[in-house]
């Protein structure tokens, strides 16, 4: 199998800021890649340049075998960031339009718009106007527009953005299926733990940088652990805790004690030390998450200056959507 | 590749000219316009006015002409009037023995008298002393005193020599004409020839002269014609000529004005609806920026054959469609596709530069004013289609094809090689302004914020 994308030594700078510096990128087809990183990050950027809708500045980029997918776009599917409709416009006749500029035509079109409404229960909506339709139903609809064609590169831009969980299940659902079909899917996200849920690899960019490319697995298995959650029998006794060697921090999340390990601490070590100041009802070392995993990863790119609470706010969806381009 | 770009044009085209606005605002406004305007010409015609009831008094120091001005004023004399130059009138009052009398009762005169008056005056006449002041009369002219005993509507006073002059005098007297404020001009039209040709009357009696034969002697009638190229001859079509460059060159203003102003309509709506980054997820800038300026295209000329259509037609009801040759319309398409391209081009890179609407007059605004020049100079350049100003204008893009379509269609056309030149310019300059879109466009449509100001504009052009 080759590569469905490749970026070699890609840069992009908008005036004096750089989007995105000397990236380098391969995809596999058939993979389902997570883009991942805060606001600003430099992936819709990345996305753009993949699409050939922006122009790097240096390196060389190949999509689906060709050098530019200016020539490939009718075989690539994209739902970007910064989506909107012709409000005007009726949905059937906005997908059939959308159609026909992928390169398709024919009776079989409308057929297949017909179909893929029925398939996310829009079935009535062919003949209503774009602008009746709820932001949830659009962004459905514009998610047709961009599989209808039957890519074999699907890109989504933040595909979640701003849907309620029972729409979010059905296009996470619809996205394994394009993936399950054999298709190269992309997506990226702000939101670690959306990543974390639909992924098999994942490219971590931040301030333009790629920070980690990595199968989820490995990056699992490669991160140590720094976490250790307790519920301790008696909760008066928890805060001995505290002052154990080796632990950095003593917090209370959720109903659970959070115990942050310090660097360098051996984790067996602490969890024993923890379980013979205090009985336990439940102790356990948590799986390092993506969030962590980045928040680490940042910290040892520029160590100091960083609000670390900010920033986990922002990888858990509670930073405002984006607004504008990048530029 | 073209499908693509036929499939924008498809779309910006049928969305532009399948909503109710459009069909409203390019054909059933100006139908109802066209319809209506004959009925209110009409209406006007027929509606009547009141008739003016009222006393004219005279104060008549020449002595010679009261009797005259009685006569002139009166229903028999105002008929009398009317049937000059109306020979079916004078035929009628023949029937009559030439009396006006009788005359009046029969319905082709009253017929006459109501189109020239709406409802003829009825005008008493009052003969005041010679030697009244007018000050004592004027207080008697106040519209106040409308309708009350004693009003008048007006006041003669004719000088001592009006009628007959010194000997050695060159020139005879006139006279004073006192009317009351806020009566209609018809009437007092009416009244200030009924005095004049009194007057006259009573000069030639005395000069001995015959009329009839006067007005005989110094008419001379002129027929003008023109021979037209089929050999025939017609009535002179002078206004046509001055009309007819006005015309093309505003047929063409519009057609390109309102294919440019959707162009920039809905390339905003693309862009803040941010519809535009999936539609270049499937198509190239340069093929979104082509189909929507072809798009527009077509609804450029639809405008511009409709109206072009109703001008021939028209023209050929009035036997003169000998004014517009094939050639002048075959200018007029080549005109109108380079100077559609340059303002579409130009609404394109406006519309993909901004924001919204509102942002986007500052950047038309020097647009519109360059090409608004021919508008003001029209008039100058018909009169004089080979002046420097007109040569200047007819070569400068963008003002080029407005300015010569107006020379073309001219009375005097320019010559062939300098329209070609023109041309040549104007392609030229369309190409360049395509360019600099094409360029804009692209960087252009995924910029939001701060709406650019030329300086950005030009970076964006070294950028793309």
């Amino acid at each position: 199998m080759g590569d469905a994308i490749v970026m070699q030594g890609i840069t992009k700078t908008f005036g004096p800021k750089v989007a995105v510096r000397d990236m380098e990128l391969r995809v596999p087809e058939g993979a389902l890649y997570g883009f991942i990183g805060p606001n600003g990050a430099g992936k819709t950027t990345t996305i753009r340049m993949i699409m050939s809708i922006i122009f790097p500045d240096a390196g060389r980029i190949s999509v689906l075998g060709r050098p530019s997918a200016v020539e490939s776009k009718d075989r690539i599917g994209y739902l970007p960031e910064e989506r909107g409709v012709y409000k005007k416009m009726r949905v059937g006749a906005f997908l059939k339009l959308i159609g026909r500029l992928k390169g398709m035509g024919g009776h079989d079109l409308d057929r297949r718009v017909r179909d893929w409404l029925e398939r996310v229960d829009l079935g009535d909506t062919y003949r209503k106007r774009c602008e009746e339709l709820s932001k949830g139903m659009q962004q459905k609809v514009q998610f047709i527009a961009s599989v209808l064609h039957e890519p074999d590169l699907v890109i989504l831009d933040e595909p979640f953005s701003g849907l309620d969980p029972v729409n979010m299940r059905l296009l996470r659902d619809l996205f394994l299926e394009q993936h399950r079909s054999g298709r190269t899917l992309i997506f990226s996200t702000h939101v670690m733990h959306q990543a974390e849920q639909l992924c098999d690899h994942i490219i971590m960019i931040n301030r333009g940088n790629k920070v980690l490319d990595a199968p989820l697995a490995e990056i699992r298995s490669r991160f140590d652990p720094k976490t250790i959650v307790f519920e301790p029998l008696d909760v008066g006794r928890a805060d001995v805790v505290g002052g154990l060697p080796g632990v950095r921090a003593l917090s209370y999340v959720n109903g659970l004690h959070e115990v942050s390990l310090e660097e360098g601490a051996e984790a067996t070590g602490v969890m024993r030390r923890i379980m013979e100041a205090t009985p336990v009802t439940r102790i356990e070392l948590r799986r390092p998450t993506l969030e962590d995993v980045f928040i680490d990863i940042v910290q040892q790119d520029e160590a100091g200056d960083l609000d670390e609470a900010q920033l986990r706010a922002e990888l858990r969806d509670g930073a405002a959507e984006p607004t504008g381009a990048e530029a | 590749m073209m499908q693509k770009v036929f499939a924008v044009a498809a779309r910006e085209f049928t969305s532009t000219v399948m909503t109710k606005a459009f069909v409203i605002g390019a054909f059933v406004i100006p139908g109802v316009f066209v319809a209506v305007i004959p009925l209110i010409v009409k209406m006007t015609a027929q509606a009547k006015s009141p008739p003016l009831v009222g006393t004219v008094a005279v104060i008549d120091r020449s002595g010679a002409a009261a009797d005259a001005i009685r006569e002139e004023l009166s229903p028999a004399g105002l008929a009398r009037r009317i049937a000059e130059g109306n020979e079916e009138l004078q035929r009628i009052v023949q029937q009559f023995g030439g009396d006006f009398g009788p005359a009046l009762d029969n319905p082709a005169v009253q017929a006459a008298m109501a189109q020239a008056f709406g409802e003829a005056p009825e005008l008493t006449v009052e003969v005041l002393p010679p030697g009244t002041a007018p000050e004592e009369v004027q207080p008697r002219l106040k519209p106040a005193n409308a309708g009350q005993e004693g009003s008048l509507v007006a006041l003669a006073v004719i000088a001592p020599d009006a009628v007959e002059r010194p000997p050695g005098a060159g020139a005879f007297g006139g006279f004073e004409l006192f009317v009351r404020a806020k009566t209609d001009d018809r009437n007092i039209d009416h009244i200030r020839t009924g005095v004049r040709r009194a007057i006259l009357a009573e000069r030639y009696r005395i000069a001995g002269v015959n009329a009839a034969e006067l007005g005989a002697l110094t008419n001379v009638a002129v027929d003008r014609k023109e021979i037209t190229d089929s050999g025939e001859a017609r009535a002179s079509t002078a206004e046509l000529n001055m009309m007819l460059p006005f015309g093309f060159m505003l047929l063409l203003m519009m057609s390109v004005m309102v294919g440019g102003q959707y162009l920039l309509t809905t390339t905003i709506e693309e862009k803040s609806s941010r519809v535009v980054e999936v539609l270049l997820s499937a198509v190239s800038p340069m093929q979104l920026m082509t189909g929507k300026i072809i798009g527009q295209m077509g609804v450029g000329m639809v405008l511009l054959g409709v109206y072009a259509s109703v001008g021939i037609a028209a023209l050929s009801t009035f036997a003169v469609l000998d004014l517009i040759t094939l050639d002048k319309i075959a200018y007029l398409v080549i005109y109108f596709v380079l100077a559609y391209f340059i303002i579409a081009s130009l609404m394109a890179a406006i519309g993909a530069s901004v924001n919204e609407l509102r942002e986007a007059q500052s950047l038309m605004g020097p647009v519109m004013l360059v090409i608004m020049l021919p508008y003001l100079f029209w008039l100058p350049i018909t009169r004089d289609p080979n002046s420097t100003l007109a040569l200047v204008l007819s070569m400068v893009p963008p003002m080029s094809p407005f300015a010569m379509i107006v020379r073309i269609t001219s009375t005097e056309p320019p010559p062939v090689w300098q329209v070609w030149l023109s041309i040549a310019i104007t392609a030229v300059a369309a190409y360049g302004c395509v360019w600099f879109a094409a360029k804009v466009f692209r960087v252009g449509l995924l910029m939001y914020g701060k709406p650019p100001n030329f300086k950005t504009l030009i970076r964006w052009v070294r950028m793309a």
